[in-house]
Order: C-alpha cells, then sequence, then structure tokens
C-alpha cells in the first residue's frame, strides 16, 4: 500500500513537473502577435490593429505613401515577435534585480551571515581541540604515573630479592657454623670416648693380667700340691704364662 | 515552431519572460527571472540566519546542511586552491556558491522550473566582480606590475616563446577568464532548460495523441530532471572554485 501511494505521488509529481515545463515556455508567436495586433495604433485612423489594418490597405491602393510607410512600420513591429531579443545579451532589468539580490546577500553575509555560523564552527572546532588536547595530557601523565609506579615495583623487587639473597646466604653461614660446631663436638666427643675405651682396657688387662696370676698360682699350687719356695721365681714362671696366654689370646 | 506535428515553442520564448512589475520601468521591471534572484537572496539569507541563530553546539537540521556547506567550500575549494589565507574569501564564496545554486536549482522546482543562470545577466555580472576580485587581490598582494609580469610571464618558458606567450596570457586574464566563467555557467543552464523543455513537450505532445509512446521520453523527463539536479550543484561548485584558483593565482603567483 505504501509503494501504491509512492507510486502515485511519484506520477502526479512526474505529471505536474512535465506539465509546467510547457507552462514555463513563454510566450508564444501567435500571442505576441496578437497582442501587438490589439495594442497597434495608427494616425488619423479609429480602432487598434485588427480593425486598422483594412482602412491602411484601402488608402494605400489608393497610393497614400504615408499609409505605406505604417504598414511597414507596423510589419516590422509584428516580425519583433518572430526575432526573440539575443539570449547571449544580458537584460538591463534582469542585471539589475540580481545584482542588486547579490550584493545585498553579500553584504548580509559578510556582516551578519557568516561571521556567527564561522565562529559556531570555530568554537566547536577549538572545544574538540582543547578535548582532544586535554586527553593526550591526561595520557601523558597516566603514562608517567605508571611508569613511575613500575620503577619502584621494580625497585621493591629488587630490594626483596637483595633481601632474601642476604637471608639465604645468612642462612647458610649459620648452617655452617653449626655443622662445624657439630662436627667438631662429635670429632671431641668421639676422641674422648676412644680414650676412655682404652684407658678402660688398660685397666681392664692390668685387673685381669693380676687376677690371672693368682688365680693361675693358686692353680698351680693346688695342681702341683706344693708351694714354691723362691717366691720371685714363682713370680717368674706365672708372668711367663701370663704373657704365653696374653699373646695366644692378642 | 512544428515539427512532426509536434508544437515546440520558439528558443527564445523559452528564456524571455514578461516583466510583471513596473512593466513599463525599462530599469526596474521585474520578471520571473529578477523574481528568481530575489528568491534564491532569501533562501540564502534565510539558511544562514536559520543556522546562525540556532548555535547549538551538536548541530541538527537547517545548521547541518549550512555548516557542511560552509565545510565543503572551505576544505575542498578555498584550502585545495589558495590554502589558509584563503580563508577571508571564505563570506565571498560563500555568497557565491549557494547564490548561484539555488538559481540554478529553480530548474527543477515544479511550476517554476527554470534557471535564472539560463540568462546571461548574472553569470556575466558575477563573472565581472571575480575579475575585479582577483585583478585587485593580485595588485593588493604583489603590486601593480610585479602582478602583471608574474601573470604575463610565466617561469620556465623559453625566452622566444613569451612572444606567443604573453599575448595567449594578457587575452587569458582579461577577457577568457571571465567570459568563459560566465559563458560555461550560462551554456550550462540554457542547455539544461532546452532538454528539460524538449522531452516534456514531447511528452505532452504523445499524451496527448498516442498516450503509450509517452512513456519513454517521460522517463527520459525523470532521468533529466536528476542530471539537472546534479549539474546544477556541478556548475555552482565550478563557478567557485575556478574563482578561488584565480584569487589563489593572483595571491601565490609561484604556483
Amino acid at each position: 500500500m505504501r509503494r501504491l501511494w509512492t507510486a502515485a505521488a511519484v506520477v502526479v509529481a512526474a505529471v505536474a513537473l512535465s506539465a509546467s515545463a510547457v507552462n514555463a515556455a513563454g510566450e508564444t508567436i501567435g500571442s505576441c502577435i496578437f497582442e501587438e495586433l490589439e495594442g497597434a495604433q495608427f494616425e488619423g485612423i479609429e480602432g487598434n490593429g485588427f480593425t486598422a489594418v483594412k482602412e491602411l490597405k484601402t488608402r494605400y491602393k489608393a497610393d497614400d505613401d504615408h499609409a505605406g510607410e505604417l504598414i511597414e512600420e507596423f510589419e516590422s513591429d509584428l516580425e519583433g515577435c518572430l526575432e526573440a531579443p539575443n539570449p547571449i545579451f544580458p537584460e538591463r532589468t534582469e542585471i539589475i534585480w540580481g545584482g542588486l539580490a547579490f550584493v545585498i546577500l553579500l553584504a548580509l553575509m559578510y556582516w551578519k551571515l557568516f561571521p556567527p555560523v564561522k565562529n559556531l564552527m570555530e568554537q566547536r572546532t577549538q572545544r574538540i581541540q582543547d578535548a582532544i588536547d586535554d586527553a593526550d595530557r591526561q595520557r601523558a601523565e597516566a603514562v608517567e604515573v605508571k611508569a613511575n609506579y613500575e620503577a619502584e615495583l621494580a625497585d621493591a623487587k629488587t630490594e626483596a630479592a637483595r633481601i632474601v639473597d642476604e637471608a639465604r646466604e645468612q642462612a647458610a653461614t649459620v648452617r655452617a657454623d653449626l655443622q662445624a660446631r657439630a662436627e667438631a663436638d662429635i670429632a671431641e666427643m668421639r676422641e674422648r670416648a676412644a680414650a676412655d675405651v682404652e684407658a678402660s682396657k688398660r685397666q681392664a688387662i692390668a685387673d685381669l693380667q693380676s687376677e690371672v696370676s693368682d688365680i693361675a698360682l693358686g692353680a698351680a699350687e693346688a695342681v702341683i700340691g706344693r708351694s714354691l719356695e723362691d717366691p720371685e721365681m714363682q713370680r717368674q714362671l706365672i708372668d711367663d704364662y701370663i704373657a704365653r696366654v696374653g699373646a695366644d689370646q692378642g | 515552431m512544428n515539427v512532426f506535428a509536434l508544437d515546440f515553442p520558439p528558443v527564445n520564448h523559452l528564456f524571455d519572460w514578461p516583466s510583471f512589475l513596473f512593466a513599463d520601468n525599462e530599469w526596474v521591471a521585474l520578471n520571473k527571472t529578477g523574481l528568481i534572484y530575489l528568491v534564491s537572496l532569501v533562501l540564502t539569507a534565510g539558511l544562514f540566519w536559520a543556522a546562525a541563530r540556532r548555535r547549538s553546539l551538536v548541530p541538527t537540521g537547517t545548521q547541518t546542511v549550512v555548516e557542511a556547506g560552509v565545510e565543503f567550500i572551505e576544505n575542498n575549494i578555498v584550502m585545495q586552491t589558495i590554502g589558509p589565507d584563503g580563508r577571508r574569501f571564505m563570506p565571498f564564496l560563500t555568497t557565491l556558491f549557494f547564490f548561484v545554486l539555488f538559481s540554478n536549482m529553480f530548474e527543477v522546482i515544479p511550476f517554476i522550473q527554470f534557471p535564472a543562470n539560463s540568462r546571461m545577466a548574472i553569470p556575466l555580472l558575477l563573472a565581472l566582480v571575480v575579475w575585479a576580485v582577483y585583478h585587485v587581490v593580485g595588485i593588493r598582494a604583489q603590486g601593480f606590475f610585479q602582478y602583471f609580469k608574474s601573470a604575463l610571464f610565466p617561469p620556465g618558458v623559453p625566452t622566444f616563446l613569451y612572444v606567443l606567450v604573453v599575448p595567449i596570457e594578457l587575452l587569458q586574464i582579461i577577457l577568457i577568464r571571465p567570459l568563459s566563467l560566465a559563458i560555461r555557467l550560462w551554456a550550462n543552464m540554457v542547455a539544461g532548460h532546452l532538454l528539460l523543455v524538449t522531452f516534456a513537450v514531447l511528452s505532452a505532445a504523445l499524451w496527448g495523441t498516442l498516450y503509450v509512446p509517452a512513456v519513454l521520453p517521460f522517463a527520459m523527463l525523470i532521468l533529466l530532471t536528476a542530471f539537472e539536479i546534479f549539474v546544477s550543484a556541478l556548475q555552482a561548485f565550478i563557478f567557485t572554485i575556478l574563482t578561488a584558483v584565480y584569487i589563489g593565482g593572483s595571491l601565490h603567483p609561484e604556483h
């Protein structure tokens, strides 16, 4: 339905267009001649061109030279209907009206109309430019702030790494100290224990030798049933025995 | 004129309009052409007045149209041909553009359908104004002798060729430029009006006798109407940009 209306509107507009273009064609030759005839006035003859032409011809046929001149003059007037002015020559009234319109418009434009429009456009351009500049400035500031933050962050990271490294070094030193001390303690304790063991061993051997010699003496006495008269000899015998036993065991 | 049973009005009568106001006065008799110029004045002034009155930061409606026009003239005409110092000619060039555009556009406005610039009066007058402007601008910018020297003796031409070049350049800046400016606009509008009238008369005559074949010239009429809208705008643009080129040449002879 909408398309139908549009089509109808286009047709009506186009008909109006074509019709008015035909009407816009100006006056016709016929109407020009008609107007000339209607408006013509001749000296000494009553009526307009429609009636006077006949009278003029009658007079001309009766050898009236003046009538002949009038006829020739009127004919050239009528021919004017065929000859329109050369279209390339400007019409004075059109120059005046068109020129007046242009000059008034030019004056109005310079004086009242153009400056406010242009100013407004420039203001807008300036405002947009300011906004862009402002945005640029803020962005630069933000970039700077970001760079500062990043630098601070990098510093902090370095510091943290340094602290961690330091702690790690300290821990390693402490551990090494403790380890060295522990190892020294252990070595000392081991030496001491070894010395104790050696002393105990010697003591035990000495104790054992004494006890064994007593036992052996008793045993020998019991076995041989007699006591050796010479104690020095007895001791010698026993020590040899023990030494032999010790060598066998050792 | 009667050709193949088509009654075509004499060409002169398509352009010559009888006066309807002060008809007896040979100075201020007003006819359709004069009236179209007055309406063009009112339309241009009205548009700019409406745009200046609104003063909205975000343009809408009329303001958009006017600002688009001004921006177009500034960016596509002034900046391209003269440069930043051509901005002082903006009011002049804007007036020229809109005045020529509107007086051309009446070629396709129903029931008026007559391009005022198909009469020689204003194309010639405007061309003479432009002629005066670019000479004055050139003389003021460079001085009288330097202006004519730079205009008549283009650099880079072999000396013996100046015998040919100087008279040609002289003819050009004195006569050819204004005449070509005026005749280009006038002839384009005359041709456009003749085309539209021809197809309109043909359509009307065929519709009155054969009906169906009238469709063809009628379709052509519609196409040509669209084409003439384009031509009207194009001629206004050409007139303005050539004016700017001439002013630019007077201001900066080195280009």
